[in-house]
């Protein structure tokens, strides 16, 4: 089993805004623009692609303040998948997305980008276990 | 009376307090300036944005304001010379006090309003916000994501906008000078050649340089001192640029003192 790392944390959270002086794709990239160095044309492309696995592509230039709560829940996903091996952390997905009726939206968007994440946690209150409609959920 | 005393000290260790805390984060910054591993596409990126938002979009406004400023200071000083009888001393005087002393003043004054406001601004707005928490949590350290470009970007916009303030300053002491001594370009050229020295000139961008440094370290430096309150951030800008106004007059008196000896 891989070593996890507190560097890995990919937290999603209404604690961990995005950074409203950058549009999507660049609140995305930054990661690797970072970490990996990556040229500015490459990490376009690879956000872009991502935004497009949810249909999303045309709000990549757009500012923060333009999206609406589902787009601000992806794009805080997808910057934490782009953390190395990351370990995603989302804290009440509720309280990002607070017209969602279950974690459906939030199980299916997890399942598109499987292949960029470690392993993935979703953190909620008891009370909303039955939105989750899974079996294994466990309480502490 | 005791209380007065009390007030007196606490005063001072305040003071004493903030200005080791500013020269710990001025020798932090230096070392982040110097450190190659710095600058990574993410800063690369930063720096351009901000040279754009501090040379380049200030310049229709700045040209606009230094052409003004030249065609009154220029005439005016033009005039006073030829008044007192000193158009021996023409060369020194522009040299010396207009290319030296008003052109970097004015430079950094109109950035200082216009680009140390903002950034002292979007810091604060930053920091209560909590995205600087968020770069945290990501590991992207704030010292190379923000405040190195910054600082870069406005060192290198006040020595190039005071060389275009120099240079629309020159036009228009061309202009007077053949209006009111009937001085030919090139023997107008001529002078300044003569009177420039290579010394006052490194003084020059060195000055400029400082300047660019901390009229940018300075508000992001109080920037960061607003708490999670909204209301931290007019108390941070408000002592920011309080802060940059007393600096600016310390590096011009010391530039002074410096190309006096």
């Amino acid at each position: 089993m891989k070593e996890r790392h507190p560097e890995n944390l990919g937290l999603v959270s209404t604690d961990i805004p995005l950074i409203s002086n950058l549009n999507v794709w660049l609140n995305i990239a930054l990661i690797r623009l970072y970490h990996l160095s990556e040229s500015r044309l490459q990490a376009k492309r690879v956000v872009v692609g991502l935004l497009n696995r949810f249909q999303k592509r045309e709000i990549a230039g757009l500012r923060i303040a333009a999206l609406d709560h589902w787009e601000r829940y992806l794009v805080k996903l997808l910057r934490a998948a782009m953390v190395q091996d990351a370990l995603i952390v989302i804290d009440r997905p509720f309280r990002l997305v607070p017209d969602l009726p279950d974690a459906e939206l939030i199980e299916n968007s997890l399942t598109r980008i499987d292949d960029l994440y470690f392993s993935c946690r979703i953190l909620d209150y008891s009370w909303n276990r039955d939105r989750y409609r899974i079996k294994d959920v466990s309480e502490s | 009376m005791v209380t007065f005393i009390e007030g007196i000290g606490t005063r001072t260790l305040k003071l004493c307090r903030s200005a080791f805390e500013t020269l710990f984060f001025t020798w932090q910054v230096i070392l982040h300036l110097l450190d190659l591993k710095t600058y990574n596409k993410a800063t690369q990126l930063v720096i351009i944005t901000q040279l754009y938002f501090t040379a380049v979009q200030i310049l229709p406004l700045f040209i606009y304001i230094s052409a003004l400023m030249g065609l009154f200071l220029m005439g005016i000083v033009l005039d006073s010379i030829k008044q007192m009888g000193m158009a021996g001393n023409l060369g020194n005087i522009l040299m010396g006090f207009i290319f030296t002393e008003v052109c970097p003043f004015m430079t950094v004054l109109l950035l200082a309003l216009r680009s140390g406001a903002a950034l002292n601004t979007e810091v604060a707005v930053m920091k209560v916000s909590k995205e600087l928490d968020a770069l945290n949590v990501f590991r992207i350290d704030a010292f190379d994501y923000i405040v190195v470009p910054r600082i870069l970007s406005g060192i290198i916009s006040v020595v190039l906008l005071n060389g275009i303030f120099t240079l629309v300053l020159l036009a228009s002491g061309a202009l007077f000078s053949r209006m009111i001594f009937g001085l030919a370009f090139d023997a107008y050229i001529r002078i300044l050649v003569v009177s420039a020295d290579f010394s006052d000139l490194v003084i020059l961008i060195l000055k400029c340089a400082t300047f660019g440094f901390f009229i940018t370290l300075l508000p992001i430096r109080y920037g960061l001192t607003a708490s999670n309150e909204l209301s931290s951030i007019p108390i941070a800008v408000l002592t920011g640029m309080n802060n940059v106004f007393i600096a600016i007059v310390v590096i011009e008196v010391l530039s002074l003192i410096l190309s006096s000896i």
